[in-house]
Parts: structure tokens; sequence; C-alpha cells
């Protein structure tokens, strides 16, 4: 990488509705803009400044709404994404299943690229319902698979700077 | 290349003698001529395995390249060579660097410094004319109630368009590459914002299910317009106040263009470092363009108050000037017109004026006249020599004072006589008399119509005395108390007569006339027409005469004649005394 390089890297938030991804964003970043935004056009997007080994990174989330019945997620809000967080609601097993078909639908559309795998909501822990034998099909490729709680902040750094490391190698 | 088969050796190599080695060398060469120069040749080359410079040159240009695309590590091991021999340079021949870098930093400079000396001079300028007009200060009040600065109320009002941020999109990823922004403007979140414009654009994409290469032109909110042009590689969005022209649209795409073009591969093997895009700075700030609405035709008030305030002053200055023109003229006429006063130059010393001339002592003090017309002797100062102004007014004023008038006395100049009029004391007419004809500009002196009142007391008084008369009895001589009582009255008039005389330098003669009735002897009535006389000259209580004389008279027998007092009664006619004042004829006739 060329030194005094300024990276930027689109990131996408992939997870079935409301398995935690924008409060996860929230824990990561600032929010600049409403939420109103995923409402109307399915996207919310901040964007974060991160440094891996000396080198300067912008990372741009796009904060994909959760897929389910009423709507799909957008495969073209997926494009150029240099990697992806793909998340899963612990206490929601049927949030696996979403996240499987999310995947298949990041490798259509942006090809082989790193992605960690987070299960969120560990403060949760009590009421999970999701265990490791049931995301063994998503964590196959995974760069990381990390248990992560937006309201703790357990893991949400470390999840999005692997990613960055992970794209930079990339 | 298949080689032709080689003939069957009729002996052993041992065998074969010099001469037939030497033909079969000859034979060799004529057979395999090129083929054996080349194998001379490659066995050269195997034996000696060092590259050939003109081997590395042939493979150099592709090897770079190819390495290049693996990564960076020939660009990373390049440039501290780079750097180094680039800094060689530069000390060794810095005329040939400069003339290399001249024709792009000369352009690039002279862009930036117009483009800051544009902004700064549009900005002076708007300022300038807004600042103090009518409308300026509307909007100074504006800008207080919204707690917005001026210069932006400023620019919301006069701004047809401005084109306040560029924004230059990768297309596949959304990531922004370059954004400049309008001076002024303060860029927030723009990578965020180059997201959405390119999530707006997918979704409505997505939505109206339109093909990949169409997309969103145009957005509006409120004032503003965002204009988006989409490239193959790349997208260029702008963000506009007010109401762009289109030739506004031509601009960006040009601009798109020549990014494109310039940035192709670039574009395509993008990977997210945008440092290589900073490049796009130049062509992008191109876009930043502005358009105000045009001064207005009529000129802005405050140009109007200055020129009311300067036609105002040039008035004010014209009619100051105007009226001390005046004030000066009438001043010098005033100077000229004044008796006494002769003016014969006026010079200008610094900023004081100086009459010189001439002034009689009798005329006004010309500082009066200076004051009386509002200057100061810092302004102006009279140098004047004393002179006798010999016009009747100052002949008069000099009469005036060495004569002193009574009241009763008025002096005027007909001709050349100084003529006086009026009454005067006697003593004052003589003194008139003396003085007069020395004061200069007299030659004579009129006293006609001058009254003397001495002379006229003593008329007076003569007249009253011989209209006195004193009567008596039928023969007879004495006074009676009623006569004794009408002298005492009688003796005052006399007695005033002699002073009278005495101030007029006359000596009268009174005479005491006794008369008789014609009855009787002539004798008898002259003797007793006598004693009747000296009876009251006797009676009379007279002071010291000092000047008149006085004397009893027997007249005899009164005659009708005019020595007969003329208020004479008829009933004693004849029995009585009367009085006479007799002035020497020569003097009394002097006097009147």
């Amino acid at each position: 990488m060329k030194e005094g390089a300024l990276i930027h890297k689109k990131i996408c938030m992939l997870g079935g509705f409301a398995v935690g991804k924008t409060s996860l964003v929230k824990r990561f970043v600032t929010g600049q803009f409403s939420e109103k935004y995923q409402t109307t056009i399915g996207v919310k997007i901040d964007q974060k400044s991160q440094k891996v080994d000396e080198t300067d990174m912008v990372l741009v989330l796009w904060d994909v709404y959760g897929e389910d019945d009423f709507q799909k997620v957008r495969a073209s809000y997926l494009q150029g994404s240099a990697g992806y967080l793909l998340v899963v609601d612990g206490t929601r097993k049927e949030t696996v299943d979403v996240a499987g078909q999310l995947k298949a639908l990041a490798i259509q559309t942006m090809g082989s690229v790193p992605y960690v795998l987070l299960i969120n909501k560990s403060d949760l822990r009590d009421s999970w319902q999701v265990e490791s034998k049931l995301y063994e099909d998503l964590a196959r490729n995974a760069c990381l698979v990390l248990e992560t709680s937006a309201k703790t902040g357990e893991g949400v750094e470390l999840a999005f700077a692997e990613l960055a490391k992970q794209m930079l190698k990339a | 290349m298949a080689l032709p088969s080689r003939p069957s050796l009729p002996k052993s190599s041992s065998e074969i003698s010099h001469e037939d080695s030497k033909g079969f060398s000859s034979l060799r060469r004529l057979l395999l001529a090129p083929e054996q120069t080349e194998l001379e040749r490659l066995k050269d080359r195997l034996e000696d395995f060092r590259l050939q410079p003109q081997d590395v040159g042939r493979v150099l240009p592709d090897a770079i390249r190819l390495r290049a695309q693996q990564d960076s590590r020939l660009l990373a091991s390049m440039i501290p060579i780079t750097q180094e021999a680039l800094s060689l340079s530069i000390k060794q021949s810095p005329q040939l660097i400069s003339d290399s870098i001249a024709p792009i930093l000369g352009p690039a400079i002279r862009k930036a410094i117009t483009r800051a000396m544009r902004g700064m001079v549009q900005s002076l300028n708007q300022t300038l004319e807004y600042s103090m007009s009518l409308k300026g200060l509307q909007w100074r009040w504006e800008a207080f109630r919204t707690g917005k600065s001026f210069a932006e109320v400023v620019l919301l009002h006069t701004l047809r368009f401005r084109v306040e941020q560029v924004f230059l999109i990768h297309k596949k990823t959304g990531l922004l590459l370059n954004h400049v922004v309008a001076e002024g403007i303060s860029g927030q979140g723009e990578e965020v914002i180059s997201g959405m414009l390119t999530a707006i654009q997918d979704f409505v994409r997505d939505s109206f299910g339109q093909k990949q290469d169409d997309g969103l032109e145009s957005l509006r909110i409120g004032d503003l317009t965002v204009w988006i042009e989409q490239g193959s590689g790349a997208i260029l969005a702008g963000v506009i106040r007010g109401a762009p022209p289109m030739e506004l649209r031509e601009v960006f795409q040009e601009t798109l263009e020549t990014v494109q073009a310039q940035f192709s591969e670039l574009l395509q093997s993008f990977k997210g470092d945008v440092t290589a895009f900073e490049e796009t700075r130049f062509p992008l700030e191109d876009c930043l363009q502005a358009q105000f609405e045009k001064k207005s035709q009529g000129l802005p008030l405050v140009f109007w108050i200055l020129l009311g305030l300067l036609l105002l002053g040039m008035g004010i200055w014209a009619v100051q000037a105007r009226s001390d023109q005046q004030r000066w003229a009438q001043l010098l006429e005033r100077v000229g017109r004044e008796p006494g006063l002769v003016v014969t130059s006026v010079q200008d010393q610094g900023s004081q004026s100086v009459f010189y001339g001439l002034r009689d002592p009798l005329a006004i003090n010309p500082n009066e006249i200076l004051s009386e017309f509002g200057y100061t002797s810092k302004q102006a100062i009279f140098r004047l020599n004393p002179f006798m102004d010999l016009t009747p007014e100052f002949i008069l004023k000099r009469a005036m004072l060495q004569l002193r008038p009574p009241s009763s006395v008025a002096m005027s100049w007909e001709g050349t006589n100084l003529v006086l009029t009026g009454e005067a004391p006697h003593s004052w007419i003589q003194q008139a008399q003396l003085i007069g004809p020395i004061i200069p500009g007299v030659t004579h002196i009129q006293m006609k119509q001058l009254v003397d009142t001495d002379l006229k007391q003593f008329e007076t008084l003569k007249a009253k005395l011989e209209g006195e008369t004193i009567s008596f009895e039928v023969g007879n001589s004495i006074l009676g108390e009623e006569q004794r009582s009408a002298l005492l009255s009688i003796s005052e008039t006399i007695n005033a007569i002699d002073q009278l005389a005495l101030l007029l330098g006359i000596a009268p003669h009174v005479q005491v006339q006794g008369f008789a009735s014609p009855e009787g002897r002539k004798e008898v009535n002259l003797h007793l027409s006598l004693l009747r006389a000296r009876g009251v000259l006797n009676e009379l209580a007279l002071g010291s005469f000092r000047a008149a004389s006085i004397e009893a008279v027997g007249m005899g027998p009164a005659f009708v004649d005019e020595a007969l007092p003329p208020n004479g009664i008829e009933d004693s006619r004849g029995r009585q005394v009367g009085f006479r004042v007799v002035v020497g004829e020569d003097r009394v006739s002097e006097r009147l």
C-alpha cells in the first residue's frame, strides 16, 4: 500500500429484521442522518475514519434495511462493497436463515469479499436460541465470527477493525 | 526446422587427411553457412551468460508494466531512487526542471490566483455595493433577525446560481473520490452524502426498472438543485443554489469526460485509494461557478446620498462663496461710499486684505465698518493717512464741533455759505461770528435767519416800557398810590433793559416824558409836564445803570404826533407821563 494513502471502503451491514445492525453502527459511529432513510429508501449511510496498520481508512457503512417478509434487500445497495458484516440475532434462530440468504446475495453481488459474522445481542445470552452448529455454514468463509452486543459494546470495535484489516489485505 | 540429412561418412574421422579436412570444411561452409553462423552466435551467448543491455531494453517496459500489475513492490522500490534522481537532477540543472514544469505550474498558478482574486473581488464588490444601500440595510436587519451572516444574506438575495459543492463519486462503489466546495461553504459528511446520492440513484433506478446506465439526473430541494452526471466509471454531482443555466450541464459533462479520460485506468482498478484522485481538484473547481444578479441600472442609494451631500456641500460653498463675494463687494462699496474715507488700493497679503488710503479724523472708525460686515482685523485692516475732507458734510461736522451751537440753532450749507438758522443767545452769535470764518471750508456765515434772542428780548421790553403810562389829575403832578404801585413794575422793566443793553453792548437812552393837557397856558403846561416827569423819575427804583441812561423831559401839552405813546388814552391825554427808549440808530439797525 502506498505511503500516505487514504483508503475508502464501502461496508454493508446485512442481516434480518431487528437483528441490531443499526444499533451496532450507532455503537461504532456517531450517526449524522436520521434512521428514517432506512424506512424510505432502505438504507442509511454513515462513515467512520479508522486507522489500520498505519493506513488511514474511511469506512462508509451502508446500513441496509433488515430483510423480512415485506421488504427485500436491494442488491444494488450491495454493489461495490469491499466487505460486509453479517448479523444474526442470537435470540432468534430464524435470523440465521435470513443471514444465509443475504450471504448468498452478497456473494452474487459483490463476489468473494471479506465478511465478519456477528452473533448479536450477547447481553441476552440467557435467552439465546442460536448455537454454533446452526451457523456453521455461515461461518465457513468468514474472516471472523464474533459475539457482539450493541448494548454493551462487546466485540463491536473488533468486528469493524478486523473487517477493515481484511479488506485492506484483499 | 528440419535439417537436411547428413551424407554418410566414407572414412573415420581419424582417417581423414588434412586435405580432406580442409575440403570438408569448405563443403560444410558452403552447405551450412547460415546455420553455422547462428550456432556460433548462440555458442558465444551461452559462453558469455551476462545480460546484454539491448536485451534488457527490449523487455524492460513490459517487465515493469507486468510487475506493477502484480503489486506495488516495484513502485515502492523505485520511489527512493526516483526521488534521489529527481533531487540530484534539480541540484545539477535546476533550469531544466524549471523549464519542464513551467508549462504545468504556470497555468495552475494563474488559475488558482484568478480564482482567488475573482472570489475576493466579487465579495468586495458585493460588500461595497450593498453595505450602505437601503437594500443593504434591510438585509443587515434580516441577517440580525435570522442570525445569518450579512455575507450569506447578500449572497442569497443576489445569487442567480452558485455551485456550492461538487462530488466526484466512484460509480461502482458509491465512494467519494473527490469533493470541492465553494468559498464560504463548509462541507460536512460528504462521504455519507456521496453514498446517499448513490443509494438514492440505485433506489430510483431499481424502483422504476431502468437500465444501469440510466440514473437520476436532477434533484431539487427548495432552493437547492443537485445535478448528477453519469459517466461510465464515475458520477459527478453538483449541488447548486439558485437557478442554474443549461450551459452549466455542459460544463459538468465536459469535466466528467475529462476526468474519466485522464483517470480511466484508476477508475477501473479503484480499490479505495482516493489520494490519486486529488489531481481532479482543478477540473472539479472549474465547476464551482456562480452568477450574481446584474447590478441594477440605478445607482445605489449611497451614491445618491453622497452626490446629494456633495451637491449640498457645493451649493453651500457656492452660496457661501457668493455671499462672501457679495459681502466683500458691499464692504468695498460701503467703504467707498463712506464720507471722510478714501481707499486708494486694497492689497491681499496672505489671508489678510489691507486697505490703503486717507481718512478724515471726523470720519467713522473703519473697523466699525469691518465689524458691521462681519470681518475681523485678522481678515482685513486699514492703513490710512489723515486728511481733511472739505465736503459740506464734513464742513458742517467740523462747524458743529467747533461752534457747539445750542439746540435751537440749525446749520446748513448753501452754495459756499454756512447758513445758521433758528435763534441763539447774543453771546453765542458773537462767538460764531468770530470762529466761523476760520473753520476750514467756511468762507462766509449767513445769519440772516438767525434770531438774537437777547436783542429780541430787548425789543420786547422796550415796546413794553414805551406802552406804559402814568396818569395824573388835572393840574397836578402828585403821584397817587396807584401810580406808585405801577412804577414798581416799570422800574423792573427799565432795569432789565439796562441789563440787556449791557449784554448787547448798546447804550440806550430812556426818556421819562411828562405831558400836560392842552388846556391852559403853554408855559404852565410845559412846567407841569416836566414836574410830572421828574416826579415819576424820582419815584422809579432804578439800580445802578451800567449801560443805559435816563432823563426826565417835560414835553408840555400833548400833541398828536409820533412822540405820544402808541396807546395813549384819550381821557387822560396830556395829563400823563410816558417812556421812550432811544438806541443809537446805527447800532440797533446793525443788530436787526
